[in-house]
C-alpha cells in the first residue's frame, strides 16, 4: 500500500499511537531533527553564522523573574531588533504556556516562540495522559532536553520557565546550550546586567505583592534606559496558586515621567560643576 | 545526543569531490517592498512589482502576493526563488487543508502555518520577509509580520522588504496606536477610513520609489473587504 | 454523554473504570467494547488534536478528528517500517462528542469498521437498542443543558440492570469545554430524575 511520508510538523503523524507523549516525534528523540532540512554545505557552523547576517532574525531583550513571599513575578520589555533596526516595539515576550505556566523570551524570537509553543503542546499531552498538570520542574526539563538535542546547531534561546505546582512556586532558567538551573531570581538578555543592578538592590523575600510588581517594573525600566536593544512596553506578570495574571503593561515613555517627574533633575542631566 | 550526526550523512561528505567557492552563497536579494494596513472592516495590501539583482532590473512585473481565498493572502519580499518555493508549499498546504477540513483556511490558521513553515527551514532559511494579511473571524483587518525564520506577531499595519526602513516610520507616524501590551487594554487597530488608508499606502510607495532602487515600476494593491477583493494599480517611475 | 460503569465485583474500585475520556478542550469520547483498544485511539486523537492546534493555532474540526481516528482503525495488518503493525482491527465503538468553532455541538459515532456517522443523539453498547428507542422518543433539538442531562441519565437508567448511583455512572459534557462531572454533580442530576 502506498504511504505518504509526511514531515512531522505537517500534521497527521503516523506513529502517534506508539508515541502518545510526542517525545520521540518532537524534540527528545531527535526524529524531528531529520525533518529540519539542512543546507548542502560542509561547514555548517560558518554557514549558520552567514545566514544570521543575511536574514537578521529578531533579537535583543531584558527579562527577569523572581520568587518572593507572594508568588513569582515575571517582567519583560517588548523590543525586537534586527541589527540596528527596531523591527518591533510590541513583541509579546511572555509566552503563556498554560494557565499555570509562563515562559519568557530572550535571544532568537523564532526559536523561543516555536519551542515554547512546542512545550505547551507537550505539557497538554502530559496533562491529558496523566490526568494532572505537569510540574514546573518537569516542564523546564522537557524544554532543556529539547535544547540539548539541538546543541551546537546555532539555536539561541535564554528563557525562564515560571509557574505554580503542588510544590509551590517554581522558577527555572533554561537556555539553548542545554543548561537548566533552578533559582529564586534571574534576569536574562542584553539588558540583564542593568536589571540585576536594580533588582538585587531592591529584592527581599518579604516584599509585598505590590512592592514586588513595582520592583520588577522598575528593574526593566532602568534596563531599557541603558540598553539600546531593550525598550517598548514593560509587562509584569504575577503567578500565584490560582495561576498567572498580567498585572502591568506600561509604555516606557510613560514610565520615564513616572520615575522622573522632573526630567531635568534626572541624574543623566546633572549640571557639570566645572562648566560654571 | 549527537543530533547532527544523522544529518551529516545526508550532506555531501567531506572529500566526496564537492568543491565550493569560499565566498559562495545560496542567497540573492531581489528587493521589493510589501505593505499591509488593517482597518475595522478592511485590509489593504500592496507590493511593488520590480524584481532586481544588484543594480540590474530583471523584470518590472513580478507579483509578490499569493491570494489563498477572499479572506487570506500573503505578500513576500526578499529572494524570488525562495518566495516562489514558499508560495508553492503554502498553496499546496492550503489545498490539502480544504480537502481535509472542507473549508478555506482562516487568516489566523495561515499565520500560524506560515510561521511553522518558515521555522521548519530554521537551519537553511527561506530568504523571504513576509506579511500575512486578511480578515479575521470577526471581519476585522488582520496583519501578521514575520522575520525570516518564523517569529511572528499580529499588528495593525506592517511593512517588509527593501523599503521597510523608509515606509515603516511613515506608517508609525500616521497610524500608531497604543501598544497591544498596555494595561488596561486600549484600541490598537487603526481606524482610518478605507480610502485614506489606500492613499497613505500609495503615498508611502511613491516616496519610497524615490529613495530605494529596489522599489519602483508598479505597485499592486489589493483591498480586502467582506464583499471580496478589489485590485488597484499604482504606476511608479520606471527609473 | 452518560455511561454506565458496570461494577462486577464489590471489591472493584469504580473510579478506575474509565469509559469517557477527554481528547482535548473541545472533544470527548465515550466508548463501548474493548476499552483497552480505545486507549490507543484516544492517545492518537489527543496527539492529532494537539498537532492541529500546533500547526494552525485553532481547535481541530470534529469531523477531521473523527476521520483520523477511523483512519487509524483501518491501519491494522500494515507493517510500520519494519516494526510489527497492528494485527487485528480495534474492537471498540466510540461516540465522539465535541464543539466546532463554526457549527457548535457535534456528535459522531464510529465503529470497528472505520465508518463514522453523524448523530443528534446516539446510544451504543449492550443496552443500545432500548436506549436508542428512548432517545428517539424524547430527544428535542431545543433542549436545555439541564434537560439533556436528565434525558441522558434517564435513558441510561432505563436500560441499566442496577440502580443508578454516583459510583456506577459517569457523566461528561462539552459545552463548549470538556467537563467530567464530579460525584456530587452526578448526585445532583440523579436527584432531578
Amino acid at each position: 500500500m502506498m504511504k505518504l511520508r509526511v514531515p512531522l510538523l505537517d500534521g497527521p503523524s503516523t506513529s502517534a499511537a506508539a508515541d502518545p507523549c510526542g517525545l520521540q516525534s518532537l524534540g527528545v528523540g531527535g526524529a524531528l531533527v531529520d525533518s529540519f532540512p539542512l543546507p548542502p554545505v560542509q561547514d555548517l557552523d560558518s554557514f549558520e553564522r552567514e545566514v544570521v547576517e543575511y536574514v537578521k532574525p529578531n533579537h535583543g531583550t531584558t527579562t527577569l523573574g523572581f520568587i518572593f513571599q507572594g508568588g513569582v513575578i515575571i517582567a519583560v520589555d517588548s523590543r525586537a531588533s534586527q541589527g540596528s533596526y527596531i523591527s518591533s516595539q510590541t513583541v509579546k515576550k511572555v509566552i503563556e504556556i498554560n494557565p499555570y505556566l509562563l515562559g519568557t523570551m530572550a535571544g532568537g524570537a523564532a526559536d523561543c516562540q516555536f519551542w515554547e509553543r512546542n512545550l505547551g503542546r507537550q505539557c497538554r499531552l502530559y496533562e491529558l495522559s496523566n490526568g494532572k498538570r505537569i510540574t514546573v520542574r518537569g516542564a523546564s526539563k522537557l524544554l532543556a532536553n529539547t535544547m540539548f538535542s539541538y546543541r551546537g546547531m546555532g539555536l539561541s534561546m535564554g528563557t525562564m520557565v515560571a509557574g505554580w505546582d503542588e510544590a509551590g512556586p517554581g522558577l527555572y532558567y533554561v537556555d539553548s546550550d542545554g543548561q537548566r538551573t533552578k533559582g529564586q531570581l534571574f534576569s536574562v538578555g542584553s539588558g540583564s546586567l542593568y536589571a540585576y543592578g536594580v533588582l538585587d538592590e531592591g529584592f527581599k523575600w518579604d516584599l509585598s505583592v505590590e512592592e514586588a510588581i513595582e520592583l520588577g517594573q522598575r528593574s526593566i525600566y532602568h534596563a531599557t534606559f541603558r540598553d539600546a536593544a531593550s525598550g517598548g512596553t514593560v509587562s509584569v506578570y504575577h503567578v500565584t496558586q490560582e495561576g498567572w495574571t498580567k498585572v502591568r503593561g506600561e509604555d516606557v515613555g510613560e514610565l520615564h515621567f513616572k520615575y522622573y517627574p522632573q526630567p531635568e533633575r534626572h541624574p543623566c542631566n546633572s549640571v557639570d560643576p566645572l562648566a560654571a | 545526543m549527537a543530533a547532527s550526526l544523522p544529518m551529516r550523512a545526508t550532506v555531501p561528505a567531506a572529500g566526496s569531490g564537492v568543491k565550493q567557492h569560499a565566498s559562495w552563497s545560496p542567497y540573492d536579494d531581489n528587493g521589493g517592498t510589501v505593505v499591509a494596513v488593517a482597518g475595522d472592516d478592511y485590509c489593504v495590501v500592496a507590493a511593488s512589482t520590480r524584481m532586481s539583482t544588484g543594480y540590474s532590473i530583471l523584470t518590472r512585473n513580478k507579483s509578490k502576493i499569493l491570494t489563498f481565498n477572499p479572506k487570506c493572502l500573503i505578500a513576500s519580499a526578499g529572494m524570488q526563488a525562495d518566495m516562489e518555493t514558499l508560495h508553492k508549499v503554502l498553496h499546496s498546504r492550503h489545498v490539502t487543508y480544504q480537502f481535509n477540513h472542507r473549508r478555506p483556511m482562516g487568516c489566523q490558521a495561515m499565520a500560524q502555518l506560515l510561521s511553522n513553515t518558515l521555522y521548519h527551514k530554521r537551519f537553511f532559511p527561506y530568504y523571504t520577509f513576509n506579511l500575512c494579511a486578511g480578515l479575521d473571524e470577526q471581519g476585522r483587518g488582520a496583519v501578521y509580520t514575520y522575520d525570516a525564520i518564523g517569529s511572528y506577531e499580529r499588528v495593525g499595519y506592517g511593512c517588509q522588504g527593501s523599503g521597510k526602513e523608509l515606509i515603516q516610520p511613515v506608517l508609525d507616524n500616521q497610524l500608531k496606536a497604543a501598544s497591544p501590551l498596555v494595561l488596561p487594554a486600549q484600541q490598537w487597530l487603526s481606524s482610518l477610513p478605507l480610502e485614506q488608508a489606500v492613499d497613505l499606502v500609495k503615498g508611502a510607495f511613491v516616496s519610497a520609489g524615490e529613495r530605494d532602487i529596489y522599489t519602483g515600476d508598479d505597485v499592486e494593491i489589493l483591498i480586502l473587504t467582506k464583499d471580496g477583493i478589489r485590485t488597484d494599480k499604482l504606476e511608479l517611475k520606471r527609473d | 454523554m452518560a455511561v454506565e460503569k458496570r461494577v462486577t465485583s464489590p471489591l472493584l474500585e469504580p473510579s478506575s473504570i474509565e469509559k469517557v475520556a477527554e481528547v482535548d478542550d473541545h472533544v470527548g469520547v465515550a466508548m463501548s467494547g474493548l476499552t483497552a483498544d480505545a486507549r490507543t485511539l484516544i492517545d492518537h486523537g489527543r496527539v492529532e488534536s494537539q498537532q492541529h492546534r500546533f500547526t494552525y493555532n485553532e481547535p481541530m474540526p470534529l469531523e477531521s478528528l473523527t476521520q483520523s481516528l477511523c483512519d487509524l482503525a483501518l491501519r491494522f495488518g500494515e507493517d510500520e517500517e519494519g516494526e510489527a503493525g497492528m494485527s487485528r482491527p480495534f474492537g471498540v465503538a466510540l461516540l465522539v462528542a465535541g464543539w466546532d468553532a463554526e457549527g457548535g455541538p457535534v456528535l459522531f459515532h464510529t465503529d470497528p469498521s472505520g465508518t463514522y456517522v453523524k448523530y443528534e443523539a446516539k446510544a451504543i453498547g449492550s443496552g443500545s437498542e432500548g436506549a436508542q428507542t428512548a432517545l428517539q422518543e424524547s430527544y428535542r433539538k431545543d433542549m436545555t443543558l439541564k434537560e439533556a442531562e436528565v434525558l441522558a441519565l434517564s435513558t441510561l437508567k432505563q436500560v441499566m440492570e442496577e440502580k443508578v448511583t454516583a459510583t456506577n455512572v459517569d457523566i461528561a459534557r462539552v459545552a463548549p469545554k470538556w467537563h467530567l462531572y464530579t460525584p456530587e454533580e452526578v448526585e445532583e442530576v440523579i436527584a432531578r430524575l
